[in-house]
C-alpha cells in the first residue's frame, strides 16, 4: 500500500485515539480546575471516585442496573432469537421490526416518554425502572449478536442427542448451550456496557438516590465543579484500553506461535496454523 | 419411529415470540405511546402544540441548525473514515489490527469520558488555548461551548461508526478488480475512483445513514460542549422535561425528531432494505 496513504491513516488513527488519553493525566491533577498541563499531581481524584458516596454509590447503582439489564434482556432476547432463526411464522417481519425498534427511536424521544409513564406507575428513582428501560435499548444488539450465532448453528448435533434418548431441556442444557455459550456471552456484555455507557434515559429517570453513574459524570461536567470527574472518566477510559488489550492478545500470542511454527519447519507450522 | 423435529422446549413459536412481545408493548411501546398521547393532549387535546411549533421561529432555527451539524458530521466523519477504513482493509494484517484496535478503543470508550476529554483540551486553560496564544492569537478564541467545539467532539465520536460501516464492506472488496483495472492501462487514482469507490458505496450509504440518524438525536455532547444559544433537537426536548417542564411540547418536539428519523430509515428501506443497515455494522 501506498506510503502516502499509509501515513494519513496513521495521522487519523492518531486524531481518534489522542483526545482520550489526555484523561490520564488529567485524574492525576491537583488543581480543582481543567487546567492542563496540571500545576500539580495527586491521587486525591482516585481517593474521592472510590470514597466519596457521590461517586461509590451511582458506581453500585450502575453495576446494579447494569447486571439487572443483562438478566431482563437475556430473558426476551434469548426466546426471541431462536423464534426468529428457527421457525417460520405469519408476522415474523413485523416480529423483527418491532425487536430492532428500540435502535430506530432516539433515545431522547423514549427519556420523555419513560419519564411520564414511569411516573405514573412510581417506577421513577427505581432500579427497576432503569433495568426495564435500558433492557429495551440493549435488546436490539443483543438479539442480532444472538440470530447471528444460531444462524451458523448446526442442528444435527441436538437431533443426535435427540435421537439418543435425550429430552429437548437436557438438550438444551447439554448441547445448545454450551456451544452457544460464547455467543451468550457476548450478547450479555453488550447487554451490560448498553446499561453501563447509557447517560440519557439515566440521566431522566434515575433520580438523585439511584443515580448511574453517566448521570453522575453528566452533572459533574455541566457543573464543573468537581474534579474526580477525572478520576472517573480515567478509571473508565482505562477499563476500555485493559479490555481492548485483553482482546487484542490472544491475536498477538496467535500470530507469534505462527511465527515459531514457520521456523521450525512445514511440520510444525500446520497445526500452529489450524489453530488460528 | 417419529423424529421431534423441534428440539428447543416447545413446538411452535409462540411461547418464544411472547416474551419479547410482552415486554416490548409494556415497557417500549406504552412509553412511546404515551409521547404520542401527551402531544396531543397537553395541556388540551388538539393539535395546538404542533401549531405552536410551526409558527416558531426559534423551532424553524433549531432544526435548522441540527440538520445543518448532523449533514457536516457525517461527512467530516465519512472524510476521516474512508482512508482509515481503506488502509484497514487493505494494509498487512499487523496494520489492520492495529488500526481497528484504535477504532475500538474510542468506540467503547464512553460518551462521556470523551466529552470530558474535550472539555480539557479546547477549555480556556487546556493545550489549544496555549497553543493559539503561543501563536500570537491574543486573546485567544473561545472554542468551548460552540458550535465549532460540538461538531468536532460529535465527528470524533462517530468515526468508529463510520469506519466499522465501511471496513465491513471494504473487506469483500475482490483487489483482482483494481489491479485488473490498473492492468488495462488504468491510472492508480482512475481505478480508485471508477472501480473502487463504487464497490464501496454501499459501506459510505450504510455509514452515513447510521452517523446522520444519530447525529440528529445527539444529546450528550451537543448540550455539553455545543453554545446554548444554538442548540440541536434534542437539547430542546431535555430542556422541555429539565426546566419549563412543558411535556405537551417537549412531546410534540420528540415526535418531531421521531418522524424526522423513521423518514430517513424508510427512505434507506425503501432503496436497500433496512437488515443490511445493521448486518454489516457489527458492532
Amino acid at each position: 500500500m501506498n506510503v502516502w496513504i499509509r501515513s494519513l491513516a496513521i495521522l487519523i488513527a492518531a486524531f481518534v485515539a489522542a483526545p482520550m488519553f489526555i484523561v490520564i493525566p488529567m485524574s492525576f491533577s491537583s488543581a480543582a480546575s481543567l487546567a492542563f498541563p496540571p500545576p500539580g499531581y495527586t491521587l486525591q481524584n482516585y481517593v474521592n471516585f472510590f470514597s466519596d458516596p457521590n461517586w461509590t454509590q451511582p458506581l453500585t447503582n450502575s453495576l446494579l442496573i447494569g447486571l439487572g439489564t443483562v438478566c431482563m434482556t437475556m430473558l426476551v432476547a434469548v426466546p426471541a432469537s431462536f423464534a426468529l432463526v428457527r421457525h417460520v411464522f405469519i408476522g415474523r417481519t413485523v416480529f423483527n421490526l418491532l425487536i430492532m425498534l428500540p435502535m430506530i427511536v432516539p433515545t431522547i424521544v423514549m427519556a420523555i416518554g419513560y419519564y411520564i409513564y414511569f411516573g405514573q406507575l412510581r417506577l421513577v428513582q427505581s432500579y427497576l425502572g432503569v433495568i426495564l428501560a435500558h433492557s429495551c435499548i440493549a435488546l436490539p444488539m443483543s438479539t442480532l449478536i444472538l440470530t447471528a450465532a444460531l444462524k451458523g448453528f448446526d442442528r444435527s448435533v441436538e437431533r443426535a442427542a435427540m435421537n439418543l434418548g435425550a429430552s429437548p431441556f437436557t438438550t438444551f442444557r447439554l448441547i445448545t448451550f454450551p456451544i452457544l455459550r460464547p455467543a451468550f456471552t457476548v450478547a450479555g456484555l453488550f447487554a451490560f456496557i448498553a446499561s453501563f455507557d447509557e447517560a440519557v434515559i439515566g440521566l431522566f429517570i434515575s433520580g438523585r438516590d439511584k443515580a448511574t453513574l453517566p448521570r453522575q459524570m453528566f452533572n459533574a461536567v455541566r457543573q464543573e465543579a468537581d474534579p474526580t470527574i477525572s478520576a472517573a472518566s480515567s478509571f473508565l477510559f482505562l477499563l476500555v484500553l485493559a479490555g481492548v488489550c485483553i482482546w487484542l492478545a490472544p491475536q498477538l500470542v496467535r500470530r507469534r506461535t505462527r511465527l515459531l511454527g514457520q521456523t521450525d519447519g512445514n511440520g510444525a507450522a500446520q497445526p500452529a496454523a489450524a489453530t488460528s | 419411529m417419529k423424529l421431534r423435529t423441534s428440539p428447543v422446549f416447545v413446538e411452535g413459536p409462540m411461547p418464544l415470540i411472547a416474551p419479547a412481545v410482552m415486554f416490548l408493548s409494556l415497557f417500549f411501546l406504552v412509553p412511546l405511546g404515551y409521547v404520542v398521547w401527551m402531544s396531543l393532549s397537553q395541556p388540551v387535546i388538539g393539535l395546538q402544540n404542533f401549531g405552536r411549533l410551526l409558527n416558531s421561529s426559534l423551532f424553524a432555527s433549531v432544526l435548522y441548525s441540527t440538520f445543518k451539524t448532523a449533514l457536516l458530521v457525517t461527512l467530516l466523519s465519512l472524510l476521516f473514515a474512508y482512508p482509515l477504513a481503506y488502509a484497514a482493509a487493505n494494509g498487512s494484517k499487523r496494520f489492520a489490527t492495529f488500526l481497528l484496535t484504535v477504532v475500538a478503543l474510542s468506540f467503547w470508550t464512553s460518551y462521556l469520558v470523551r466529552t470530558y476529554a474535550w472539555m480539557v483540551i479546547l477549555g480556556n486553560q487546556g493545550p489549544v488555548t496555549a497553543l493559539l496564544s503561543w501563536l500570537g492569537w491574543d486573546p485567544a478564541p473561545k472554542i468551548l461551548f460552540t458550535t465549532f467545539s460540538a461538531t468536532l467532539a460529535m465527528t470524533h465520536a462517530l468515526i468508529p461508526f463510520m469506519t466499522m460501516s465501511l471496513f465491513a464492506v471494504m473487506k469483500r472488496i475482490d483487489p483482482l478488480y483494481v489491479r485488473a483495472a490498473e492492468n488495462l492501462g488504468a491510472h492508480p487514482l482512475r481505478a480508485f475512483v471508477s472501480v473502487y469507490l463504487p464497490l464501496s458505496a454501499p459501506g459510505i450509504v450504510n455509514g452515513c445513514t447510521l452517523v446522520f440518524i444519530t447525529c440528529l438525536g445527539f444529546y450528550v455532547m451537543p448540550v455539553l460542549l455545543g453554545s446554548p444559544r444554538d442548540q440541536m433537537i434534542a437539547g430542546i426536548i431535555g430542556d422541555q422535561i429539565e426546566q419549563t417542564l412543558d411535556f405537551g411540547l417537549g412531546s410534540a418536539i420528540s415526535i418531531v425528531l421521531l418522524a424526522l428519523t423513521l423518514a430517513v430509515y424508510a427512505v434507506y428501506n425503501r432503496f436497500f432494505g433496512l437488515d443490511r443497515l445493521w448486518a454489516g455494522g457489527d458492532r
